[in-house]
């Protein structure tokens, strides 16, 4: 919210100029970075491995081959995945069941890295509410599902607009708990039109994940004062998040 | 309580050394005004040529008291921007003598000032304080010319701006939240209107205004970097006048006058910004249902009650507002409000007693057809001070008294309408009850020493009621301990020495050393780069101890031409203890826990001031260099190692130049250059969740491009009569259109999507600006 506030009141008060610079900035050396999901939908599910390069660098980030990855369940299961292209690991046989908590072990290049997520209890989204904005431009989206009673659940929407990802957002119940959520897809660069086809992927994730999201968006939109990498549920430095999620579609078409 | 006691001996201890040698002497005080206005004079020089040593300044409601041998004297008085005044004194028994001065800037001739000048800052013990003069600040050109104090103290060395345009400061490496700001004795929690584009204060409100970098005497307490203390103007007790201003961004309006000649008056002064009706006259109404303004109002009257009583009472109130369609709102404000009650017991016994209340707080509105709530946060103080001033002998003005602040922070609550979906949520009520009591005496120990010395005690109480938690090192909630209403959940004791000591070289030069602790019970949570109205205030409690700073600083001081040219070189260096800062992907909304969000850790901070100064003739003006660092070092932060925070500007610059070209026209200019800000910046990019994310590796590792401006200004008196008077006031702010960095962000690159590319974000090339004062 304060961010909001903050880029509103400036956007609106100030029309400021902008200008592309040059700027040093250090070399790094790369960091491996692990994005992991397994979901209550059935496979297969994807670990992607890659390497971070340096900031004048083209946007091309390198696979890292000949990774042992493993995902095993508090059920005694353990699938062993297969690398499919660079970087690209599927699993075959781990079936996500919400409830369970998922480890996933990366040995990449001599170095082990860990991480653990515990799937949430599925909740269905209910329906997507289109409603005319006052003012912010266009029409938008309230997402509505029924939060279950006591604090701590914690949800993550994906919209699409005509198959193309537009924005993530991320919800608590610290505010709403125990009732049908209100709060719209505050999304502030795209502008729905009549017509649009648009798509919610519904998630709930856990809290390891939401705080893993949570500081990527306030790094992400330049406000804060001490921007920072998100905090991982990766050991050992490793770059990234192990999500275990459950997942609920709805689509909608501006009217 | 032990604490007062304590320092109650100490003050016999002192009295008992001056009362040594005591032969008849004989008390003259009284009262310096402004011959014109009523108003009493602050730091008027009060001096008996006769006796070496013998003089006093007046003090902040005007009195002076002076007491000596018997004898036939002279007893001369001295202010910058008034005639100097002196008198015949027949002192051959207690006696009072009131002094009215004549402002200079009324007399018919081309001023010309003779007599003698004041050398207060080479024979004053006091180091690291600097006190702003109203008009010249009234010259110095500024954003919108809105002229504004806050943006006039950050030209002077050890100050640093809070950034383009902005009113926020920094005082020798510390943050925003380690400056106590006073109006008139009451604290402002949030000095800033527009995301701090412009101050809280009204300059035509205001009469004087000291900033004490740290070294502040023993009677402040409570902030570790510094204390800018704000009085208002009393009033007018002679003539009705009205007065204001027209400007681009906000027009003023001021009434004074005498409630009773001599005796009382009024003062209210009021502003509002008008931005908003330049969005009214959009056709659009997207836009023309947009709201955006702030306004001011202060208040005063005072009322002489005889000879020994005189009561103030005087309020700020000041709001922002703004609103995005109806659909989004945010406002917030300051009210302050102070009852003082001055009363002279002898002629050598000063007392005042002030009651004083604080209010801060912030709403934002959210309303849709399916959520409509609001969050409001406020702190709101209610405060009793109580001041003795003995001035014994002319080598000892001793001032002793106490304090108790009673704190409420409403960190959150959440209301909504029936039938949306939120929740309406309050979070607890904080409640803190912090006392002091302190000792400060200005002692002339020898001919060419000077000592300023004194002790602060304090003692800071967390209040129940309320359930205080203890976290572990995970942030994980280990321990919930309940107290009832006004249960002291833990005490903080602290004691804070100040010294502070001046060595006269000769006539027109000094050293000073001073030393000086400070200690924060309340401290400000923000982590956004502007300020923002809805930064988080939290006081000590069983996780957070009270932040303490220690300084000690050094200066050379030296006064040029009669002591129209001022100079001084200070270095200090201070430790600070107990800094706070954020975790990473901390909460601080509506988060109950949040405090198990915060780390904390240690800070230092150096540097050396050079300041010099051309206060009198045609060309006035000055140049403020300041050289520094101020560190951080926080555990899991930076790997535990030492990290410049964000203000950490190397060098800094300022340069200001006044010229008076006759009756009608003075011209301004300023110049600044500092260091670019300490600020963290992306050393690599990975790709994850669909996007291109940017890598961090060190805390405020990088540098901003260097900052400097020039802006420039011009007064043309168009009229200057003791009925009437107006004057336009033009100004350039960036003359030379320097795109300066507000920001840089960092983004895939528009126009190659397959690169990434640095943006400067620029906020304010040339802004002209002009406005019309008038008084009649």
């Amino acid at each position: 919210m304060k961010n909001i506030l903050s880029i509103l009141a400036i956007a609106v008060v100030f029309a400021s100029c902008q200008e592309v610079i040059d700027i040093e900035l250090n070399d790094k050396d790369a960091a491996i970075v692990i994005e992991a999901n397994i979901s209550d939908q059935s496979g297969p599910y994807t670990v992607l491995i890659s390497k971070s390069v340096n900031f004048s660098d083209p946007n091309v980030f390198p696979g890292v081959s000949g990774a042992f990855v493993v995902i095993s369940d508090d059920a005694g299961n353990a699938d062993t995945l297969v690398e499919t292209s660079a970087g690209v690991y599927i699993a075959s046989t781990i079936q996500g069941v919400p409830g369970r908590t998922y480890t996933i072990r990366v040995v990449a290049d001599g170095k082990t890295y860990t991480a653990q997520s515990t799937m949430p209890n599925a909740i269905t989204l209910d329906s997507l509410v289109v409603e005319e904005s006052g003012g912010f431009g266009g029409a938008y989206i309230i997402p509505q599902w029924q939060d279950p009673i006591g604090t701590g659940n914690t949800y993550r929407c994906i919209e699409y607009v005509n198959s193309e990802r537009v924005g993530a957002f991320l919800y608590d119940d610290s505010f709403s708990d125990g009732l049908v959520n209100g709060q719209p897809l505050l999304n502030f660069t795209t502008e729905l039109e009549t017509g649009d086809t648009v798509l919610v992927q519904f998630q709930c994730i856990d809290a390891a994940n939401y705080l893993y999201f949570f500081s990527m968006e306030q790094t992400a939109t330049n406000n804060t004062a001490a921007p920072a990498n998100p905090e991982s549920n990766f050991d050992n430095g490793a770059l990234g998040y192990f999500n275990a999620h459950t997942v609920s579609v709805r689509t909608v078409v501006i009217p | 309580m032990s604490l007062s006691r304590i320092s109650i001996a100490v003050l016999f201890l002192a009295l008992n050394v001056c009362f040594l040698g005591a032969q008849t002497k004989y008390t003259v005080s009284g009262t310096v005004t402004d011959k014109k206005t009523g108003e009493t004079v602050i730091g008027a020089v009060l001096r008996i040529p006769e006796v070496k040593g013998a003089g006093t300044v007046s003090n902040e409601y005007g009195f002076y008291s002076l007491t000596i041998a018997e004898g036939d004297y002279t007893l001369s008085v001295t202010m910058s921007g008034y005639s100097t005044e002196t008198r015949t004194l027949a002192l051959h028994a207690n006696m009072k003598m009131d002094f009215a001065l004549q402002d200079t800037s009324y007399l018919i001739n081309e001023v010309v000032i003779t007599g003698e000048k004041a050398d207060q800052n080479v024979s004053d013990p006091q180091m690291g304080a600097q006190k702003i003069d109203m008009k010249e600040a009234n010259k110095i050109p500024v954003l919108f010319g809105e002229k504004d104090i806050l943006k006039t103290i950050q030209l002077l060395p050890g100050i640093k701006s809070g950034g383009d345009g902005g009113s926020g400061f920094y005082v020798r490496g510390g943050s925003a939240d380690q400056n106590l700001i006073l109006l008139d004795e009451a604290p402002v929690y949030n000095a800033s209107h527009l995301l701090g584009f412009f101050s809280t204060f009204n300059s035509d409100a205001i009469k004087d205004v000291t900033v004490y970098k740290g070294n502040g005497p023993a009677q402040y307490g409570g902030r570790l970097a510094s204390v800018l203390d704000v009085k208002m103007n009393d009033g007018n007790n002679q003539q009705y006048h009205v007065g204001g201003g027209l400007g681009l961004i906000s027009s003023k309006l001021n009434v004074e006058g005498p409630i009773v000649k001599d005796k009382g008056s009024f003062l209210v002064t009021g502003r509002r910004t008008y931005a908003d009706v330049f969005l009214k006259l959009s056709p659009d109404s997207a836009i023309n249902s947009n709201t955006l303004f702030f306004y001011d109002l202060n208040a005063k009257l005072n009322y002489q009650l005889n000879a020994k009583n005189r009561i103030y009472a005087s309020g700020y109130f000041g709001r922002d507002k703004i609103g995005i369609a109806n659909a989004f709102g945010i406002e917030w404000g300051n009210a302050t409000g102070t009852v003082r009650w001055n009363h002279i017991w002898n002629d050598r016994l000063f007392t005042n007693t002030s009651f004083i209340f604080s209010n801060y707080d912030y709403k934002i509105s959210i309303t849709s057809p399916s959520a409509d709530f609001a969050i409001t946060s406020k702190i709101r103080d209610y405060n009793l001070k109580h001041e003795f001033q003995f001035f014994p002998n002319p080598q000892h003005s001793i001032r002793f008294g106490v304090n108790s602040i009673h704190h409420t922070v409403t960190p959150g609550q959440i209301t909504a309408s029936a039938g949306t979906a939120i929740n309406p949520i309050k979070l607890q009520d904080r409640f803190g009850w912090e006392n002091a009591a302190f000792f400060a005496d200005e002692w002339t120990a020898a001919d060419r020493l000077k000592i300023s010395y004194g002790v602060r005690f304090g003692a800071f109480a967390v209040l129940g009621k309320g359930d205080y938690f203890t976290f572990d090192a995970d942030g994980e909630v280990t321990d919930t301990s309940s107290f009832a209403t006004n249960e002291i959940a833990k005490t903080f004791f602290t004691v804070e020495p100040r010294l502070s000591a001046a060595f006269l070289l000769d006539s027109s030069s000094s050293v000073k050393v001073a030393y000086a602790r400070n200690s924060q019970h309340l401290h400000l949570l923000s982590n956004s780069t502007a300020s923002s109205p809805t930064d988080l205030w939290i006081m000590n409690s069983l996780m957070i101890q009270p932040e303490i700073a220690d300084q000690i600083s050094a200066g050379y001081f030296k006064n040029f031409r009669d002591n129209t040219i001022e100079l001084s070189v200070e270095v200090y260096y201070k430790i600070m203890q107990n800094q706070i800062d954020y975790k990473n992907g901390a909460n601080t909304q509506g988060n109950e826990l949040v405090e198990g969000d915060l780390v904390f850790g240690e800070g230092r901070a150096y540097g050396l001031e050079f300041f010099i100064k051309k206060k009198y003739g045609k060309f006035t003006g000055w140049v403020s260099y300041t050289l520094s660092r101020s560190e951080r070092r926080i555990d899991g932060i930076n790997d535990g190692s030492w990290y410049p925070v964000r203000q950490d500007r190397t060098h800094d610059i300022s340069i200001v130049a006044m010229y008076d070209l006759g009756k009608k026209w003075s011209l301004a200019a300023t110049w600044v250059y500092n260091t670019g800000n300490a600020v963290t910046f992306p050393s690599g990019k990975y790709y994850i969740d669909g996007q291109v994310q940017f890598l961090y590796t060190e805390r405020n590792g990088y540098r901003m491009p260097a900052y400097h401006r020039m802006d420039i200004g011009a007064t043309w008196q168009t009229r200057k009569t003791e009925k009437f008077e107006s004057s336009w006031n033009f100004s350039i702010y960036n003359v030379y259109a320097r795109e300066n960095a507000y920001a840089i962000i960092f983004r895939e690159s528009e126009t190659d999507p397959n690169k990434t590319e640095a943006v400067r974000i620029a906020l304010f090339k040339i802004i002209p600006s002009v406005t019309y004062n008038f008084r009649f």
